[in-house]
């Protein structure tokens, strides 16, 4: 038995993955759920189980390749059964039934009753598009099948364009229904710069006189006589000269010539020989891409900066750090800053929510779950770290490790990048002080943390003020001003300075 | 490409000129690259020189001679003599026609074309071996590969092509005189397609096949009638054994054939024939390349392995056609040849047909598009299906050739059509409206409502999508 194993729907409503690695080459034997791929969806990079125990019969999609759910990536021929026989029957239209016999090469046959090894084509998701609208989906960055799913009938070149950009095909359409005389002057609008031919009355009479010679002239030089402007007459009918015919065609020339350099310098424009080179824009980057897009055009950003003296907490973690050694954990300062988030959002309700737009509601957590941003070779991960508030320090600590190790390896599962309510990302790792970071939605703030650095500041005691070198930590809120407002950042972020002066608050959480 | 004794380099090198190589030579040449064709032997590859065009000169030459001979019903008599050397010698003017103009085509469009044969030196240089001895040999260096090496047709142990009485299809479009006796092995579409020719030429032939049906890739209620009409022809069945040895005797070869299976039948057959066509497939020319040494990978079939833009495991080195794996079709290698010539100048191409047609050209004949019944329904839609018989077809009829029907398969949801399979006068023709309106995303109201003309075969497809619908006018629905 011949099983082919089609891409599961490995994120939950993904149409496609980047098939990244093959584990199994063909005549390997797997068992079942034994990994057989790694395939990177717009989510994450997640391993691909084989479904049955058996042997690797063909592996039908190639490293790199972007492979829609549905497609057969793998066939497997299942225990207990031989391989194929260089004589059994080909695939239709193909090769030729054998014979019967064994060769040395494997054969391209397969027996009749699993007979068209079409894959390509058989498993091809059926899209109601001809060919040219299918290609103008791909040269617009369009998945065809998801415009097939918003469509019930068949889809058309207007119905990509508009699944590529909502707005333009509105223009579009509406454009359809001018009257075809709009139409017409919105053609003949000039592309490119006016010409002196073009800043003449345009004429089109019925009749115009001409002696031969001007009508010879007029022919050769392609110029209907009708549309030479003139203000002669003869016999009460508009006369042409050989005159205005010749200045008319070199009028057209020069516009002609002037659209031509226009074109050239453009092209020259756009093709400096600068060394440079260019890798696909695919996978998590252009997600990142596509959700900070988003995120930034959704959400009317605004930063909220401050600074916090973090001297008792530079303290506490180094006394904290050998205890947790001891416990094989690596102990930074990223779990205290989580631990304060988790407590100021406790504090703060109203920064604990999301926009629900299309329901027209706020909606408010009771939960703190938080993300911390990770950078990888591949761009920015966020795991989540879940209900910080009812978890210990060290836990914190233990498991963000943990999951910020799994995004670095890429290993990370859609499940573990889900259901944040605050992100936290530390920019202060690699420096810097200040940022405008962007809202990880749909979640209503982010934190970004500078660089702990030593600065001079006024230490106020006894009544004494003093200007001491205090360790100083910057804080950049971004928050939505659709559902937050300045001063709810800014109470927000006194509630995170408060745990952040003074560590051991925590320890009331 | 500058030639000298240095080595030249080029955009896009091009390995093979069969259908898959040359079209993606002169595509990538229309789109301003310069490209470099290296061909070891004739232009056209395997479907100019031996395949699909040869075996069609024959097929047309031997059904002429045969319904001449067979046309008493309409009041011909006449009982023609065939000199299979000057069919041949037909045959062959036809072939080279084609196969020059290839070569010109190629030459206008701008490509390079190099004699010889190519191996990988490693992913960015290849070295083209000129034919014959001491002719030495040039380096090329490239950006880009397409590899269209093609195929060639499968030997079987014990069964070598060094004997002349033993042939691979290669051959057999080649006999010098039509053989007495002549025994295939393998009922595919080449063994089938075969058979047809020389039985009408006069041949005794007969096939071996291990399956239990002839063109077992088809359903069997196209295959049977295709069988029926070999068998009225004189084509000697022998289904369930395979061909085990052979011996040479009076000149000619005495075959032994032993039972697939043990339980179906109990002895082994003996067959006497003055050739033996071995037609068991064909397998991916992928071992003269040194395709290692450009790190591109093979299945355990020896195919190259692609995605849908014709790439291989290498970023610059794509493969089309026959050694890109089933099926393989002239024509997909040709789709396959323009998506890659046209990734590499940077468009939006891709393999990406809703359909693909094949059509077999035995007697009568087969043209298939899409899915089966069986396929859709195993894919989780469920399939409707509409059907007309030739025998209604009031032009079959007076082209006396009304065996065979139409068969059209739509979703019962949507009604758009996935696929049709039709048997009979001209389906080799007939499939492309279908693959056309498949390709189009056509409903069975668009394929009915079409008005075809009358009175022609095509009538058939209107009537069978109306059937499918129940509004079929010349048959009970």
């Amino acid at each position: 038995m011949v099983r082919e194993f089609e891409l599961p729907d490995v994120g939950e409503g993904v149409a496609e993955g980047e098939l990244l690695r093959w584990r199994v080459e063909p005549g390997d034997a797997v068992s079942e759920d034994q990994p057989v791929a790694e395939v990177e969806t717009d989510k994450a990079v997640v391993d691909v189980p084989s479904p049955v125990d058996g042997v690797v019969e063909e592996l039908r999609a190639a490293e790199g390749e972007m492979v829609p759910v549905g497609d057969v990536i793998i066939v497997f021929r299942v225990d207990g059964e031989d391989g194929p026989k260089a004589t059994e029957t080909a695939p239709a239209d193909d090769t030729t039934a054998g014979s019967g016999q064994q060769t040395e090469v494997g054969a391209t046959a397969q027996p009749a009753e699993e007979t068209q090894s079409e894959p390509a084509i058989t498993q091809r998701v059926q899209v109601p598009a001809p060919p040219s609208v299918r290609r103008l989906a791909r040269e617009l960055g369009v998945d065809i099948s998801s415009v097939a799913d918003s469509s019930s009938g068949r889809i058309t070149e207007p119905d990509v364009r508009a699944y590529a950009s909502p707005e333009s095909s509105t223009q579009e359409r509406s454009s359809q229904q001018t009257t075809a005389a709009e139409q017409r002057t919105q053609q003949a609008a000039p592309a490119q710069s006016v010409s002196p031919a073009q800043t003449r009355e345009v004429v089109d009479r019925e009749t115009t006189v001409a002696v031969p010679k001007t009508r010879h002239i007029a022919a050769e030089e392609g110029i209907d006589l009708d549309t030479v402007p003139t203000d002669e007459q003869k016999d009460g009918e508009p006369f042409v000269t050989l005159e205005a015919v010749q200045e008319y065609a070199e009028a057209q020339q020069q516009a002609q010539q002037t659209d031509r350099d226009a074109v050239v310098e453009r092209a020259a424009a756009d093709e400096p020989a600068r060394p440079e080179s260019r890798k696909p824009y695919k996978g998590i980057r252009q997600t990142i891409g596509a959700a900070m897009t988003s995120s930034k055009y959704t959400a009317p950003h605004v930063t909220h900066q401050d600074e916090v003296d973090v001297t008792a907490l530079v303290d506490a973690r180094s006394t904290l750090r050998r205890e947790a050694e001891a416990q094989d954990i690596r102990l930074t300062y990223m779990p205290f800053v989580m631990k304060a988030c988790a407590a100021a959002l406790q504090e703060n309700p109203q920064v604990n929510v999301s926009l629900d737009e299309a329901n027209e509601e706020i909606v408010e957590k009771q939960y703190y779950n938080i993300g911390v941003a990770t950078a990888t070779d591949d761009g920015l991960l966020v795991p989540v770290v879940e209900n910080v508030d009812a978890k210990g320090l060290l836990e914190v600590a233990s498991e963000t490790n943990e999951k910020t190790q799994k995004a670095r390896e890429r290993s990370l599962s859609p499940e573990e990048m889900r259901g944040g309510t605050f992100t936290i990302s530390n920019i202060g790792g690699i420096g810097g002080e200040y940022g405008t970071p962007i809202i990880n939605q749909p979640e209503s703030a982010i934190l970004a943390l500078g660089e702990i650095k030593k600065k001079p500041r006024v230490v106020e005691a006894d009544g004494e003020e003093t200007i001491e070198p205090r360790h100083i930590m910057t804080l950049s809120l971004s928050f939505d001003h659709r559902v937050l407002d300045g001063a709810d950042a800014a109470q927000f972020t006194n509630s995170i300075q408060k745990y952040l002066q003074n560590p051991n608050l925590l320890l009331l959480e | 490409m500058v030639v000298g004794d240095v080595t030249t380099s080029t955009d896009v090198l091009v390995i093979g000129a069969g259908p898959g190589g040359y079209v993606a030579a002169i595509r990538a040449a229309q789109l301003a690259l310069d490209v470099t064709l290296v061909e070891k032997g004739e232009y056209g590859g395997a479907c100019l020189n031996r395949g699909c065009i040869p075996s069609k000169a024959l097929i047309h030459g031997s059904k002429l001679a045969s319904e001449a001979g067979q046309a008493e019903e309409l009041g011909i008599y006449a009982d023609p003599t065939v000199a299979l050397d000057e069919m041949i010698n037909w045959k062959d003017g036809v072939v080279d026609q084609l196969t020059s103009g290839i070569e010109q085509l190629c030459t206008a469009a701008g490509v390079n074309l190099l004699k010889g044969t190519a191996e990988f030196a490693d992913e960015n240089k290849v070295r083209i071996i000129h034919q014959g001895e001491g002719q030495g040999s040039e380096s090329l260096k490239f950006e880009n590969c397409i590899i269209a090496t093609g195929s060639r047709p499968i030997e079987i142990p014990g069964f070598g092509f060094e004997d002349e009485r033993i042939v691979s299809s290669d051959g057999a479009l080649n006999f010098d005189t039509v053989p007495d006796e002549l025994v295939i092995v393998g009922a595919g579409y080449i063994g089938m397609e075969l058979a047809t020719v020389y039985s009408r030429l006069g041949s005794d032939v007969s096939v071996i096949e291990m399956l239990e049906q002839a063109l077992p890739s088809y359903e069997e209620d196209i295959a049977s009638i295709v069988r029926k009409r070999a068998e009225r022809l004189g084509v000697d069945f022998h289904f369930g054994y395979t061909a085990d040895s052979w011996a040479a005797s009076d000149g000619k070869a005495v075959l032994t054939a032993v039972p697939a299976d043990e339980a179906a039948h109990d002895s082994d057959i003996e067959l006497t024939a003055d050739r033996i066509l071995v037609a068991v497939g064909r397998r991916p020319v992928t071992d003269t390349l040194s395709i290692d040494d450009a790190g591109v990978e093979t299945n355990a079939q020896g195919f190259i392995p692609t995605d849908s833009t014709c790439r291989t495991n290498k970023e610059h080195i794509f493969a089309v056609g026959d050694v890109a794996g089933e099926p393989m079709l002239a024509h997909k290698g040709s789709k396959e040849g323009e998506v890659a010539a046209e990734v590499i100048a940077g468009e939006p191409a891709a393999v990406d047909y809703q359909a693909l047609p094949a059509a077999v050209f035995t007697d009568p004949e087969i043209g298939t598009v899409g899915l089966t019944e069986n396929e859709a329904a195993n894919k989780g839609m469920t399939p409707v299906t509409g059907e007309f018989q030739f025998q209604a077809s009031g032009r079959a009829l007076t082209a006396n050739r009304a065996e065979g029907f139409v068969r059209i398969i739509a979703t019962k949801e949507t009604e758009r059509v996935i696929g049709a399979q039709i048997v009979g006068p001209e389906a080799s023709e007939l499939i492309a409206e279908i693959a056309a309106m498949i390709e189009m995303g056509a409903k069975l109201e668009d394929i009915g409502s079409t008005v075809h003309t009358h009175p022609t075969l095509s009538e058939a497809i209107m009537e069978a999508a109306q059937n499918a619908r129940e509004k079929a006018i010349h048959r009970r629905n």
